[in-house]
């Protein structure tokens, strides 16, 4: 059964019952517990992660963009507070 | 640089910030997906909007409080670096309003509104932030009316502080006179859980903690952006810009 032909049951529903379903174990076992609220905890992860790559990406644009504007200021200007 | 636009370095220690707050806030959302929950009815695994919708609260009240702190700072001594700041915090602040009535508007719909139909409910609290929401919105209304930087700095900064003033009463007092489904009103069942699941209170607590500390990340961001912009404007009128440096 370990040959079974995966693809053909995700296009086909019909043929998903060709497959053996097999009992839960790795991350399917995890995934599962807890009325399978671990599914949501992963996609709120990777949301998550989406939103920090964006945060970070705009720190490093501002300090770029600070840096230039420092070398940009002319000496002559007062500088500090 | 302008003294009036002078900013903190943001180097390695604000680097490290935003590590501490990257892995912070996962690790609240594993507790807050995963954690103990107190199952109640009516609430059941709705409690666990605990961590999120309230700490949109505390965004929404250190935002303002920051926004009329330097709005005062503006007043008393003129400088822009103030204003930009007061901007900054009011848009924090305002959005999180937002985003906490929206949530409580849902939040109530499926659980004490289930089966009434009613997604704006009569809770006091949720009308009053509506209130609050309009007011704090005119400031962003009254700074698009107006041309004169100077002038719109110095009377932003007084209408801040009176929108500043207004929220206490509003989202505090008023709503705690009565009859609501928050904590501190009278018989109100809503949160009495939280003095049994102890659990629940650690977690809050940090979800707290956390969605504080991303607020001040987006508010060092927008200030940052919007003093380089007016270094730019600055730059434009001293001088030409030099060939911008590709790293």
């Amino acid at each position: 059964m370990q040959a079974a032909d995966t693809t053909v049951a995700v296009l086909d529903p019909s043929a998903a019952q060709a497959v053996a379903v097999q009992p839960a174990r790795g991350v399917e076992r995890v995934m599962l517990a807890q009325d399978k609220l671990p599914v949501v905890l992963a996609v709120v992860l990777v949301i998550w992660a989406g939103i920090l790559i964006l945060l970070a990406r705009a720190d490093r644009r501002l300090a770029r963009i600070e840096r230039q504007l420092d070398a940009a200021t002319p000496p002559d200007a007062a500088r500090g507070a | 640089m302008d003294p009036d636009l002078a900013l903190p370095r943001y180097g390695l220690a604000y680097r490290l910030f935003g590590v501490v707050v990257a892995v912070w806030i996962s690790v609240v959302l594993v507790l807050a997906v995963l954690g103990p929950v107190s199952n109640l009815p009516i609430l059941e695994h709705t409690a666990r909007n605990l961590y999120f919708h309230v700490p949109m609260w505390f965004v929404l009240y250190a935002g303002a409080v920051a926004g009329a702190w330097h709005a005062g700072r503006y007043l008393a001594t003129g400088r822009t670096v103030h204003d930009v700041r007061s901007e900054a915090a009011w848009m924090i602040s305002t959005v999180a309003g937002a985003v906490a009535l929206i949530t409580g508007v849902i939040w109530a719909r499926f659980t004490w509104y289930q089966g009434t139909g009613l997604w704006w409910s009569p809770e006091p609290r949720q009308n009053m932030v509506a209130v609050q929401l309009l007011i704090s919105g005119a400031y962003f209304v009254l700074r698009g009316s107006l041309d004169r930087p100077r002038q719109r700095a110095r009377l932003s900064a007084v209408y801040a502080l009176f929108a500043t003033a207004s929220m206490p009463f509003l989202t505090y007092v008023l709503p705690r006179r009565m009859a609501s489904l928050h904590p501190g009103a009278e018989g109100n069942p809503a949160f009495s859980d939280m003095d049994i699941a102890a659990d629940m209170r650690w977690i809050f607590y940090a979800a707290a903690v956390g969605f504080l500390m991303l607020a001040w990340w987006l508010y060092t961001q927008r200030v940052r952006a919007r003093v380089a912009g007016l270094r730019v404007e600055a730059l434009g009128t001293a001088a030409p810009l030099p060939a911008p440096v590709v790293s």
